[in-house]
C-alpha cells in the first residue's frame, strides 16, 4: 500500500517537474509588428502584438534602422504611446527615409525577432479626428439649414501646408441606423438642408490627408431642429382641402353627365331599326305580335308551294288608292333562283360583277318571264305590307346577289334576270323588257349596310315574306341596250338590308344578302295615278360609276301594280343610297310612254297613304331602284 | 493669292483667340520660352495646375510602383527598401529632407528643388521605359503607366519653368541633371537583379514625386496669405 502510494507520489512529482521545465523553456513567442502611424507626419508610433510569453518574463525592444545608415537604434520611448508600442518624436522621425524596424521578445531562455516592416513616414499617415465640431441650425425663410463647421486636428500642421487634409462628415437622426454620409473636400464648414422639424440629429467628422489613412470619427455632435410645424403643415391642409373640393365636384359633373360619358366612352351599339317593329313585343315574348308589323300575315309560309306564292309574286297591281304593289310573280322566283347559281364575289360586301354570267341568266329568265307584263324586273317585296292586303302583298325581299358594296365603281349585274322577264314588250307597265339579255346597268350601291351573303339566301322561299325590311329596295333597270334607251324595264330588287332591319325572326335561309340592285331607275314622276315613270338608267352606268343622278329624281320603288304601275316610294336616301356609286344623269331619252310614271315630286305626295306613310319616311328624294323594294316592315 | 492669304488671317485672326483661351494653359506650359503669349494665366493657377500635375504623377507611380512589384517581385523581397543597396538616384541632390529644413529655405529654393527633381529624373524613366520593353510578360498597362509618367514629367518641368519665370523673375534653362552611373546600360548579370533594380527605380520616383507635391504645396501654403492655408 505505502509502496503504491509512493509510487504514485513520485509518478506526479515526475509528471510536475516535466510539465513545470516545459513551460520555462520555451523561447518568447514572435511578435508581430501590427502598424505604425504618424498623425502629423511629423512623429510616428509603431504597436505590435507579442507572442506567447515562453512561461517567462519578457521584455520587447524595438530596433530600427535608417536607410541610409547600418547603425541600429533603439526605440526611444516606449511609454508615451502605452503598451507594446514605440514612439519617435519629432528628432527622431525623418520623412522620405525608410525606416527598418524590429521588435524583438526576450526571456530567460533567449529572444525572438519578429518580421521586419519598412516604412516610410508619408506613407502612414492617419491624422487625428477633427475637433470643435460644432452644429448652429440658422433659418433661410423659415427653413431649417444646418451649418456644420470643425477645427483640424491640433497637431496637423495644415497651416502650412504640411498636410492637406480632406474631411468626411455624416449625420443621422437620432434613434435610426444608417449615417448620411457627405464629403467635403478641403473646407471646415458644411451646410446641411432638407432637415426633419423637432428631430434630434447627430453629425460626426473626419478627416485623411491627401495621401493617406482615414481618420476617426470625431465625437458625436448633437443638435436639435425646432419645429417649424405651422408653415408646412398648414399649407399642406389648404391644399387638401381644396384638392378634396374639387374632387368632389368632378365627381358630381361625372354624375350629371354620367349618361353622356357612358355615350362617349362606350357608344351604344345600334340595334335594329326596323320600322314597324316594336321591341317591346319581341322581349315580352310575344313574337307573333312582334312580326306582326312586318310579315303579312302569312308569314311564315305555311306552305312550301312556292309556284303558288310564286304567281302571286309576278302579280303587279296598282290599286286605286293604294300604292303600287309590286310582286313578284313566278317568274321572277324562277329567275331568282336561277340567279342562285350565281354566287356573290368572292370579295366582300361586292355583288358578283361577273355579270356575264348573271346577265345570261337573266336573259333566260326573261324571256321566260316575258309573258307577264306586268313583270317587273325583280323581285320586289312590299314595303307596304298590310296583313289584310292581298297576297301581292308578299313580297320576297330578295337579297340580291350583287351584293352592295362601298366600291361603287364596279359594275354590276342584275341579279336576277328574271327581273328582266317580266319586261316583256307586251308589258305595257312602266317597264319595257329588255331586247336582249345585255347586261343591265348595275350600279354599285355602296351599302356598307349591306353584308355580303351568298346567294342562295335569296333562293329562299319566296313567298316567304321577308321579314327583313331593307331601307329600300332596289330597283334596277336593266338596260340590255345600253344603246338603245328604249328599253327599260324595271329591275326590282328585293334588297335586303339586312344590317338595317336585323331580321328577327327572319329564317335563315331568308336573310337574304343585302344584294344591292344594281340597275336604277330613275323616276320622272308620278302621276296622278300613281305611275312612276321612270327612266332607264343610261347607258354610262355600265362604264362604271357614272355621275350622279339627281337626287330628286329617283324614288323608290315601292310596288308594281296590276297595271304596270310602279309603286313609288318615297324613298329615304339614306347613307348608302348617297354612296350609291352616282350614276349620271340619265337622259331622259328614256321616257317611255305613259306607262312610266315618274315621280317628280320626291316628297311623295302621289302616294298612296299607306305607302305614303312608307314613303314619307324613307324618301329623301332620290331615285328609284328598282332593287329597293323595302320590304313590308311596317 | 493676297485674297486667300488675306481670308485665310482673318480666320485665323477669329480662331486663334479662341483657340488661345482654350489651350491657353497647355501652350503655356508646353512653352516655356512663349510665356509672354500667355499673358492670361495667373501665377496662382499656374501653381494650381502645377500642384495638381505633381500630384496626378506621384498617384500614377504608386500605381506602377505597386504593380511592379505585385508582377516582378517575389513576395519576400516586397520591401520598399532598396535591399539590392541601390541607392537613389536623387541622392546626392542638395534637397531638404526634414521639414524643419523644408521650412527654413525659401521660395526660391523650393523651386529650384522641385526642378531639379524633375530635370533629373525625366532621363531615368525614359530609360526604364526601354526597360520595361524588354520584359517578358510586362503588361501593356505597366508600360501605358510609364509612358504618360514619363510624358507628364516633361510637361511638368516646363510648368516649373514657366513659374519660375513667373514667381522670380528668372530664366532657367531646361537642364537635365543626369546621373550616369545609373543611367549606363550595364550589363544586367541578372534577371532578378535587374528586375530589383527597376523595381528600385520606381521607389524612388514615387519617392521623389512625393517630395515634389509636397514642395509645391508648401509653396503654395505660403503664397496665399502667408502660413495660413488652414
Amino acid at each position: 500500500m505505502k509502496k503504491a502510494e509512493g509510487v504514485i507520489i513520485l509518478w506526479w512529482l515526475l509528471f510536475f517537474t516535466l510539465h513545470a521545465e516545459g513551460t520555462s523553456y520555451s523561447l518568447p513567442g514572435k511578435p508581430t509588428l501590427t502598424n505604425c502611424r504618424s498623425p502629423e507626419k511629423e512623429t510616428f508610433t509603431c504597436w505590435w502584438e507579442p507572442g506567447s510569453d515562453g512561461g517567462l518574463p519578457t521584455t520587447y525592444h524595438l530596433y530600427y534602422r535608417k536607410e541610409s545608415s547600418d547603425a541600429v537604434h533603439e526605440c526611444p520611448d516606449y511609454r508615451t504611446a502605452g503598451k507594446n508600442s514605440c514612439f519617435f518624436n519629432k528628432n527622431d522621425t525623418s520623412i522620405w527615409i525608410n525606416y527598418n524596424i524590429t521588435v524583438v521578445a526576450t526571456n530567460a531562455r533567449g529572444s525572438t525577432f519578429s518580421d521586419p516592416v519598412e516604412i516610410d513616414v508619408v506613407y502612414i499617415v492617419k491624422p487625428n479626428p477633427p475637433e470643435k465640431v460644432t452644429a448652429n441650425v440658422s433659418w433661410n425663410k423659415s427653413w431649417p439649414s444646418l451649418r456644420v463647421s470643425w477645427d483640424p486636428p491640433q497637431k496637423a500642421d495644415t497651416r502650412s501646408g504640411w498636410i492637406t487634409l480632406i474631411y468626411e462628415l455624416r449625420i443621422k437622426l437620432e434613434g435610426e441606423d444608417k449615417w448620411e454620409e457627405h464629403p467635403a473636400g478641403q473646407q471646415k464648414m458644411y451646410n446641411i438642408y432638407s432637415l426633419q422639424s423637432g428631430g434630434t440629429y447627430l453629425v460626426q467628422v473626419r478627416c485623411r490627408p491627401d495621401h493617406g489613412f482615414w481618420s476617426e470619427w470625431s465625437d458625436s455632435t448633437y443638435f436639435k431642429v425646432p419645429d417649424y410645424f405651422p408653415q408646412e403643415r398648414s399649407i399642406w391642409i389648404i391644399i387638401m382641402i381644396f384638392s378634396v373640393f374639387i374632387f368632389l365636384i368632378l365627381i358630381w359633373a361625372i354624375h350629371m353627365n354620367s349618361h353622356t360619358l357612358k355615350h362617349h366612352i362606350l357608344p351604344p351599339v345600334p340595334g335594329p331599326k326596323i320600322k314597324g317593329f316594336d321591341k317591346q313585343l319581341l322581349k315580352s315574348g310575344k313574337s307573333r305580335d312582334a312580326f306582326s308589323s312586318l310579315v303579312g300575315s302569312d308569314f311564315p309560309p305555311t306552305t312550301t308551294n312556292y309556284e303558288d306564292l310564286l304567281v302571286e309574286y309576278l302579280e303587279v297591281y296598282i290599286p286605286e288608292e293604294q300604292g303600287l304593289m309590286l310582286e313578284e310573280g313566278k317568274d321572277l322566283h324562277d329567275g331568282s333562283l336561277k340567279s342562285k347559281s350565281y354566287t356573290s364575289d368572292s370579295d366582300s360586301g361586292r355583288g358578283s360583277c361577273d355579270s356575264h354570267a348573271l346577265l345570261v341568266d337573266k336573259s333566260e329568265e326573261e324571256k321566260e318571264v316575258g309573258q307577264k307584263s306586268n313583270q317587273q324586273g325583280g323581285r320586289t317585296e312590299m314595303d307596304l305590307k298590310r296583313p289584310e292586303e292581298s297576297p301581292e302583298e308578299n313580297i320576297l325581299n330578295y337579297s340580291h346577289a350583287n351584293v352592295g358594296s362601298p366600291d361603287v365603281s364596279c359594275e354590276k349585274v342584275k341579279t336576277w334576270p328574271s327581273l328582266f322577264s317580266p319586261l316583256t314588250e307586251n308589258s305595257s307597265g312602266p317597264l319595257d323588257q329588255p331586247d336582249s339579255p345585255e347586261m343591265a346597268k348595275q350600279h354599285c350601291l355602296s351599302d356598307s349596310l349591306f353584308p355580303p351573303s351568298p346567294l342562295s339566301s335569296p333562293f329562299a322561299p319566296p313567298g316567304h315574306k321577308e321579314v327583313l325590311g331593307s331601307n329600300y329596295q332596289e330597283y334596277s333597270f336593266g338596260n340590255l341596250h345600253p344603246q338603245t334607251g328604249s328599253h327599260q324595264y324595271l329591275r326590282a330588287h328585293g334588297n335586303m338590308n339586312v344590317a338595317n332591319i336585323g331580321h328577327k325572326g327572319v329564317p335563315a335561309d331568308l336573310q337574304l344578302p343585302p344584294v344591292r340592285s344594281t340597275e336604277y331607275v330613275e323616276v320622272q314622276k308620278v302621276n296622278n295615278e300613281n305611275m312612276v315613270l321612270l327612266y332607264r338608267v343610261s347607258s354610262d352606268v355600265e362604264k362604271g360609276c357614272p355621275g350622279r343622278r339627281h337626287t330628286e329624281e329617283y324614288s323608290r320603288l315601292k310596288g308594281v301594280n296590276n297595271d304596270n304601275g310602279l309603286l313609288l316610294l318615297q324613298r329615304m336616301v339614306s347613307e348608302e343610297e348617297m354612296n350609291i356609286c352616282p350614276y349620271e344623269d340619265q337622259e331622259s331619252s328614256g321616257l317611255t310612254d305613259s306607262g312610266y310614271t315618274t315621280s317628280t315630286a320626291q316628297k311623295s305626295t302621289a302616294y298612296i297613304p299607306p305607302a305614303t306613310q312608307v314613303l314619307d319616311e324613307r324618301v329623301a328624294g332620290g331615285y328609284v331602284d328598282t332593287s329597293m323594294f323595302t320590304l313590308p316592315i311596317y | 493669292m493676297f485674297l486667300d492669304f488675306l481670308q485665310w488671317g482673318v480666320w485665323a485672326l477669329f480662331l486663334c483667340p479662341c483657340h488661345l483661351t482654350v489651350s491657353t494653359p497647355l501652350d503655356c506650359r508646353d512653352d516655356p520660352g512663349s510665356l509672354t503669349r500667355c499673358p492670361s494665366i495667373s501665377q496662382e493657377k499656374l501653381l494650381d495646375r502645377v500642384i495638381h500635375h505633381a500630384e496626378l504623377i506621384y498617384r500614377v507611380s504608386e500605381e506602377l510602383c505597386s504593380l511592379f512589384e505585385e508582377l516582378f517581385i517575389p513576395f519576400p523581397l516586397r520591401l520598399q527598401s532598396n535591399q539590392a543597396g541601390y541607392a537613389c538616384i536623387t541622392k546626392a541632390l542638395p534637397i531638404p529632407s526634414s521639414k524643419s529644413e523644408i521650412q527654413e529655405i525659401s521660395d526660391k529654393w523650393l523651386l529650384q528643388s522641385v526642378l531639379m527633381l524633375v530635370q533629373s529624373w525625366i532621363e531615368p524613366l525614359v530609360y526604364l521605359q526601354m526597360t520595361l520593353d524588354n520584359y517578358d510578360h510586362a503588361p501593356d498597362m505597366l508600360l501605358n503607366k510609364t509612358k504618360w509618367v514619363s510624358e507628364k514629367l516633361i510637361s511638368l518641368e516646363q510648368g516649373v519653368v514657366a513659374l519660375i519665370k513667373k514667381m522670380l523673375d528668372e530664366e532657367l534653362l531646361t537642364t537635365v541633371y543626369s546621373e550616369p552611373s545609373v543611367l549606363q546600360n550595364d550589363v544586367q548579370p541578372e534577371v532578378l537583379e535587374s528586375v530589383m533594380k527597376d523595381y528600385t527605380l520606381l521607389s524612388c520616383f514615387k519617392k521623389d514625386a512625393h517630395k515634389m507635391e509636397t514642395f509645391l504645396k508648401l509653396l503654395k501654403c505660403r503664397q496665399t496669405d502667408k502660413y495660413n492655408c488652414a
